[in-house]
């Protein structure tokens, strides 16, 4: 009986074919149609999306609204992940797995039932139809807090106790430690979190509609819209790949290209 | 050679399994087609837009019209798929040109698709001998035929739009306008559709209110068989699809003005908002008006009469302007099997099967016909059922309501007159009732007389009419907005700088010496 052998190469072919077919045509779609209008039933090639994004001022006012609401929802969710990230992967709980679960149970429900349950609390609590704004963050930091939980107690948890202690012995306060070990050794749970929290805030909408009753429209709508209502898949494409590339920059800024260090390694797959 | 062909095994396994997936479905195709010859019907429509049976076990209150159907004709069997807007429709029909035997667009879409030639025509033998020409309202028929889609397109649902509203919170008197929902009183307690046409609809109509109100007083038209009703209908319809610079300036401004009004927009929201009171008045096609009403309304223990559920009567209002008179019709697009599609739309066109229909979609059958009138009867009439009167009379407005009013003749011969056996097609409500459901299920006829269609517009139209309500919905950022966008601006330059000037100072020229240094190493 021989063995069955797979080479490396083998192995990796199905997820070749898959990237192939799902993520690299159908990005080379995205781009063909933002570069290109149909004008009389004819595609042709054209720069006509590109300047009408931006000469436009609804588009651009909805651009800057997704952005400022993406930039506060990811600020509150790092404000209140980050002390909650540390305490559980310092805390000596021998059940710190249970805790860490409860974190992450309200995932398991399906999204759109916890914003529309959301959406009756802040009905009870009277900020529904009054506090739009108000209500879109709230509804983006309760679901996208696990995301940013998740990767930061990863990198925390795999701290190694002998730099902060090697840190306490040289003489740093406790926050000097925090400021000068603790906090720039779980850079990369930082940055992956904020990309994990900042890309679908700019584009989930059905927060945004649910929440704050169709009043505020995000990034993510307005491709919907484009899409399905007004029936324009160029511009639909092209305000994609714009995002696309605000994204690809924000994680250019952030380092999140920067080649991995080992105790910062598979961090960023969160 | 051993050795080869030992590695090359698992890659033949995988193919020789690759290749038997491949050939399983096909086999079972096979053994499928060779058992029964079949044809097949490819319909496409609406969401939820046919009688199907209920999910739930043991709720077989609806009737599955396509089961119905294939036993009715055996060797037919009908292939159901569904669409969300009149836009992915169009796109799926471009994309796959002869993929669908018959599909149901609304009515601006069935005009888009019989100007661009999609469409094949139905056979005279279809228009002349079928359950559509026996059935089909006369009122809906003259409209298609006034309009020219006769031979393009039959109607297979229809209805108006209106305001829902809450009598306890709302004045009536308020809502015989459009710009009823302009106003103080009702701030945050109205929306209106996330849907550019309709609100559009909804913008012409506030901002040519004066003119529509002159031309009514000038015409007088009170029932659709006056003289003047053709040239009064024409001159609204024109109006109402007013699409210059001018009116979509206008019409930008004033939802603009409206949205500091609004509770906000909604496509499916607004009916569970009504009923459980976030809001107060819902601009609403009359579909779904019945069904808000009907959700709304207290729930009374048929044997007992107590009281189940809570609840509140909801009105629903059509202003005295204007309104939107709105269809969805069937069309064969090119390449269909008209034979087949015909045969569908005959089907659907039985009085039995358009009250199945209603039954479950809550929508207004465009079929008329003595069985849907008579389920109207049983689902509004209120006066005492007497089963020694003739036919004529099924009911004959026997009766009082609470107050001791006598009911009301509500009149539907316009709807029903010639497609069943009764002289006078009245159903007896009381005075309250008059605008509830029944007005949303079958307007009157003055209303008729003074709704516009909507029509199609051109691709130029569309694009302008698109981008005004994008401005509509995207504008105006507040206030705070901008300052907090250039505090974080501030921010990340501040961060930016000081990391520059960090760097600078960090990074000192090494000596000449230690870069020979290196070298020597």
């Amino acid at each position: 009986m021989e063995k069955i052998h797979f080479s490396r190469k083998q192995l990796g072919i199905p997820y070749a074919l898959f990237l192939a077919l799902f993520v690299v045509i159908p990005m080379l779609l995205i781009l063909f149609y933002a570069f290109t209008a149909t004008v009389d039933g004819k595609i042709t090639f054209s720069f006509a999306n590109f300047l009408n994004f931006f000469t436009s001022t609804a588009k651009l006012s909805t651009l800057l609204m997704s952005f400022t609401i993406a930039i506060i929802s990811t600020a509150i969710c790092l404000l209140i992940a980050y002390p909650i990230a540390y305490i559980l992967a310092r805390s000596r709980l021998k059940k710190k797995n249970v805790l860490l679960m409860l974190f992450i149970l309200p995932m398991w429900i399906n999204f759109v039932l916890r914003i529309t349950a959301l959406r009756e609390l802040l009905d009870l609590i009277g900020l529904l139809g009054s506090q739009n704004y108000l209500n879109v963050i709230i509804g983006m930091v309760y679901d996208f807090l696990p995301f940013m939980i998740l990767p930061l107690y990863t990198t925390l948890e795999k701290l190694d106790n002998s730099y902060l202690e090697a840190a306490s012995d040289l003489g740093g306060n406790k926050l000097t430690v925090f400021t000068k070990v603790t906090f720039p050794l779980s850079m990369p749970g930082v940055v992956s979190g904020i990309t994990m929290v900042f890309m679908p805030s700019m584009t989930n909408y059905v927060v945004s509609d649910t929440l704050s009753n169709f009043n505020i429209t995000i990034l993510g709508k307005l491709i919907d819209e484009y899409f399905t209502t007004y029936d324009n898949w160029h511009m639909g494409s092209m305000i994609s790949i714009i995002l696309l590339f605000i994204i690809f920059l924000s994680m250019l800024f952030s380092g999140g290209f920067k080649e991995n260090k080992q105790e910062t390694r598979g961090a960023n797959l969160w | 050679m051993k050795h080869r062909f030992a590695s090359c095994r698992p890659l033949r396994l995988l193919a020789d399994l690759l290749a038997l997936f491949l050939a399983v479905p096909f086999l079972f195709c096979l053994a499928g087609c060779d058992s029964k010859q079949e044809t097949v019907l490819r319909v496409y429509n609406w969401e939820d837009y046919i009688s199907e049976p209920g999910d739930e076990e043991g709720e077989d209150e609806y009737v599955d019209l396509i089961a119905k159907f294939e036993e009715e004709n055996p060797g037919i069997r009908v292939e159901y798929s569904t669409f969300g807007t009149n836009e992915n429709m169009y796109n799926e029909l471009k994309i796959n040109p002869g993929g669908y035997d018959l599909v149901c667009p609304s009515d601006y879409m069935i005009m888009k698709m019989i100007e661009e030639n999609m469409c094949e025509p139905f056979t005279d033998d279809f228009l002349q001998n079928s359950n559509y020409a026996a059935y089909a309202s006369p009122y809906i028929r003259e409209l298609f035929e006034l309009n020219g889609w006769t031979k393009y397109s039959v109607a297979y649902m229809w209805g108006t739009m209106g305001y829902v509203y809450n009598p306890e919170t709302v004045k009536a008197e308020d809502l015989t306008s459009w710009a009823g929902i302009w106003n103080d009183a009702y701030s945050g307690k109205s929306t209106i559709k996330d849907s550019v046409r309709d609100s559009y609809f909804l913008g012409v109509a506030y901002v040519y209110r004066d003119e529509l109100e002159k031309l009514a007083e000038e015409y007088n038209v009170r029932n659709l068989s006056d003289e003047n009703y053709a040239e009064y209908n024409a001159k609204v319809t024109q109006i109402m699809n007013r699409t210059d610079e001018e009116t979509l300036e206008k019409v930008k401004d004033s939802l603009i003005d409206l949205k500091k009004y609004l509770y906000g927009f909604e496509v499916d929201s607004g009916k569970q908002d009504m009923v459980t009171g976030k809001i107060s008045i819902n601009f609403a096609w009359s579909g779904d008006a019945v069904y808000t009403m009907d959700e709304a309304e207290p729930v009374y223990n048929e044997d007992t009469g107590k009281l189940e559920a809570d609840g509140v009567y909801l009105n629903y209002a059509i202003p005295e302007e204007c309104s939107n008179i709105w269809f969805d019709g069937w069309v064969m697009p090119k390449g269909a099997n008209v034979e087949l599609a015909q045969k569908f739309i005959d089907f659907l066109s039985t009085p039995e099967n358009a009250v199945a229909n209603m039954n479950y979609i809550g929508y207004t059958s465009a079929i008329a016909g003595d069985a849907v009138f008579e389920e109207m009867i049983d689902w509004y009439d209120e006066s005492y059922v007497d089963e020694s009167a003739g036919p004529s009379s099924p009911n004959g407005g026997r009766g009082f309501d609470e107050e001791g009013h006598p009911l009301q003749a509500y009149d539907l011969n316009y709807f029903f007159q010639g497609t069943g056996s009764y002289d006078d097609y009245c159903i007896y409500v009381s005075e309250e009732s008059l605008s509830r459901q029944i007005f949303a299920q079958y307007p009157t006829e003055e209303v008729i007389t003074r709704s516009a269609i909507m029509q199609h517009f051109d691709n130029a139209t569309t694009t302008a009419v698109n981008e005004m309500w994008e401005e509509v919905k995207g504008l105006p950022i507040p206030v705070w907005a901008y300052i907090v966008i250039a505090v974080i601006a501030a921010i990340c330059i501040f961060v930016l700088l000081s990391f520059l000037y960090k760097g600078r100072r960090k990074e000192y020229k090494p000596k000449k010496g230690y870069r020979i240094l290196k070298k020597g190493f």
